[in-house]
């Protein structure tokens, strides 16, 4: 009686062994399983170059969360990230969707600055002076240097522009 | 509560019951446990690189135009910043913090002559050497003497008006020897691939107009390449040490008087007393003339791609720059190439060797589909620069079929390093695993296996994640692998070395090399970034060149080419 007790104390096979095993087995597995490779998130996708209009460039002033864009002698910026000025409440808000040329360089934030008629030519800036003119350089340098050009303006009817 | 009670209770009466079963089995199991789980601590490392650095391995441009990927570039370069264009070369005397030249070819011969620096910058007075491997016997040349001859060289050829020379070698001290005196004596250099027949060879001496070749000598029919190359007027013939004694300096009897033939050891032992030890100054706003390579073609004999001065420097500091300041190549490194000069990436790895003062290793078989185990032997090299043909014929020949059930144990132990991110080291492990395949190479100290795969070579050679995983495990180096392609010298991209991620099907081509951009043209829909590789950047040629082969860009931002 008392042996084959023993031999049964002896066994292997007890639940508790089972339980260590499995445990250890476990432990093995994770740590020598296949990993798989660290990923990222994808980052957003790139803006699309594109050749905006005066009428096409309109929908880009900030409203409903689209993004903030404004033209400087034919180049589109994307000015979003500074949208607490150029988007919607924002000091430079008439700018939004515009081009911007002529208010930067005379520094005015006033309506009169923009062009009116969206179906014309673009401005040529022609009558400013040397002073107007620095002013506007300093302006697209700072642009350049801290926005994204997302596109071209062109005028309506421009061979470039493209056909709606 | 009774419930309750009587639940905790007949819960510990298990435990308890279970607890009882205790025996000799259990202790084994638990210290089993234990053990396994202490090695595993003990053996952790932390990877090579953080894992995100991999996981996106280059910047993308947030704007792109329609029918175009975004520009790729290193991350290194990020946009807005200058690509890298040259070596930065500080002329002694000038002042701290300027940034330096660009340099060219005469910077990268001057700064090997010169010797490796310390990382203050102060000179170690350790000079690499230059090894010509001829079968299982390697040649040795002290950096003077190699400039001796460039002396003795390119003094003669320009006495001889030379303003295209054309080498047709194989790789050789001499070959190297050449293309520096080209540098150096302003004329332009044409790398021809030795192995062409005699046509081929004077097909392409006609186009590039050479007035000078530089060939081994018998190893070519002079009379007909003569015959149809009228504007040849110099001959020099690279005798092989068995064949010095012969008389080469013959000259077909139809071309007498017009060509004029010398060899290469007469004319150096005759001037080489005359020539000097000295490096030749030059004037640092000079030009220094081209390089040209043969990029093959599938038909004909191959294309002329001219690589200026400036497009091979840039090429050299990106590959250079390439690797993390402990992987550069450094003055203890014995660079061996078993890939043709001819090529722009071995020359240009080859190239950044010298510069970085360490030694090289050039091998006279040298090409692009060559037997790997019978072209490293001769030399035990630190840094091994092969072709995508070699290394999969090696690995298809001799790896998969030489390895056995140890070295197969001790691969998938390997493997699972490489997945966290660790090289093994050479150890007892890698010992193992080298029993089979690698026994009879002589790589105990390689640490690096640079290799290139042309963008238009046969997709049967490009490697597999599981071929670079085994040649990291059976040679015990770490890979880096590169795409190449015409009109891009040194190469478009390279993967990281520290990139030891698997994945299904062939490898990735890493990231754009810091002297270059890539982006994708041509891609039939803006979902999928497919199209043909567009590489700008001043290591190429004429600022932007399109390859005729298609790309895409993973989600890692890794380079791959769609098949």
């Amino acid at each position: 009686m008392s042996s084959s007790d023993g031999a049964e104390v002896m066994s292997i096979a007890t639940p508790i062994n089972l339980v260590l095993l499995s445990l250890f087995v476990v432990t093995v597995y994770f740590q020598l399983r296949p990993k798989t490779p660290a990923t990222l998130p994808r980052s957003p996708p790139p803006v699309v170059f594109r050749v905006f209009t005066p009428t096409t460039l309109l929908e880009f002033n900030g409203q409903d969360e689209k993004p903030v864009y404004l033209a400087v002698r034919g180049r589109v910026f994307d000015v979003t990230p500074g949208r607490n000025f150029y988007g919607p409440g924002g000091p430079y808000e008439n700018f939004a969707g515009r081009d911007a040329s002529r208010g930067l360089a005379h520094q005015s934030f006033d309506l009169e600055m923009l062009t009116e008629d969206l179906k014309g030519p673009l401005d040529d800036l022609k009558d400013l002076d040397a002073d107007q003119l620095e002013n506007l350089q300093g302006w697209e340098e700072r642009f350049l240097e801290k926005y994204l050009v997302v596109g071209k303006l062109v005028a309506e009817g421009d061979p470039e522009a493209p056909k709606s | 509560m009774d419930s309750n009670k009587s639940l905790l209770e007949s819960l510990d009466a298990v435990i308890a019951d279970a607890f009882a079963d205790w025996n000799i089995y259990s202790t084994l199991i638990t210290g089993g446990m234990v053990a396994f789980l202490v090695w595993s601590f003990v053996t952790s490392r932390d990877p090579d690189i953080h894992p995100f650095l991999l996981a996106r391995q280059s910047t993308a441009f947030p704007v792109r135009k329609s029918g175009e990927s975004a520009p790729y570039r290193s991350l290194e370069t990020p946009h807005g910043f200058p690509l890298r264009s040259g070596l930065n070369v500080k002329d002694p005397g000038a002042p701290k913090w300027t940034t330096g030249r660009k340099g060219d070819l005469r910077d990268v011969w001057r700064a090997a002559v010169r010797g490796a620096l310390d990382d203050e910058g102060k000179l170690t007075g350790k000079q690499g050497k230059i090894y010509t491997v001829l079968g299982r016997k390697a040649v040795e040349h002290s950096l003077d003497q190699v400039t001796q001859e460039i002396n003795v060289i390119g003094r003669f050829l320009q006495e001889a008006k030379t303003k295209t020379m054309a080498v047709c070698l194989t790789d050789s001290m001499e070959l190297l020897a050449a293309i520096f005196a080209g540098a150096f004596y302003g004329f332009k250099v044409v790398l021809i691939p030795h192995n062409l027949k005699a046509q081929d060879l004077s097909t392409l001496l006609q186009r590039a107009q050479a007035d000078t070749l530089i060939a081994e000598a018998g190893a070519l029919d002079l009379s007909l390449v003569a015959k149809n190359n009228r504007q040849l007027s110099q001959v020099v013939w690279v005798a092989k040490v068995g064949s010095r004694h012969m008389d080469w300096t013959e000259v077909p009897a139809d071309v007498k008087g017009s060509l004029d033939v010398t060899v290469w050891h007469d004319l150096v032992d005759e001037k080489r007393d005359l020539a000097g030890l000295e490096v030749p100054s030059w004037d640092a706003s000079s030009p220094s003339p081209s390089v040209t390579t043969v990029w093959p073609s599938a038909s004909g004999v191959g294309e002329f791609i001219e690589f200026q001065p400036e497009n091979l420097v840039a090429a050299i500091a990106g590959l250079l720059y390439s690797l993390p300041r402990n992987q550069r190549f450094h003055s203890n490194d014995l660079v061996l190439s078993i890939d043709s000069m001819s090529r722009s990436y071995p020359l240009c790895q080859i190239m950044a060797a010298i510069f970085a003062g360490a030694s090289v290793a050039l091998n006279s078989v040298a090409g692009e589909g060559v037997d790997f185990a019978l072209a490293t032997v001769g030399v035990s090299p630190t840094v091994i620069i092969a072709s995508s043909r070699t290394m999969s014929q090696y690995h298809d020949k001799f790896m998969e079929p030489h390895s056995g059930i140890i070295s197969s144990i001790a691969r998938w132990l390997q493997v699972r390093n490489l997945e966290a991110g660790v090289m093994p080291s050479h150890g007892l492990f890698s010992q193992l695993a080298n029993i089979g395949p690698t026994a009879e190479l002589s790589l105990d100290k390689l640490r690096l296996l640079c290799i290139s795969h042309r963008a238009d070579a046969d997709p049967q050679d490009r490697l597999t994640c599981g071929q670079l995983t085994d040649l990291r495990i059976f040679t015990g180096a770490r890979v880096v692998y590169a795409l190449t392609g015409p009109g891009v010298a040194g190469a478009i991209s390279q993967t990281n070395v520290y990139d030891y991620r698997r994945f299904l099907g062939p490898n990735h081509f890493g990231a754009p090399l810091s002297s270059v951009e890539v982006l994708l043209t041509d891609i039939p829909s803006d979902e999928k970034f497919e199209g043909k590789i567009t590489v700008s950047g001043p290591a190429v040629i004429s600022g932007t060149v399109i390859l005729p082969a298609r790309g895409h860009i993973r989600d890692d931002h890794t380079l791959e080419l769609v098949a």
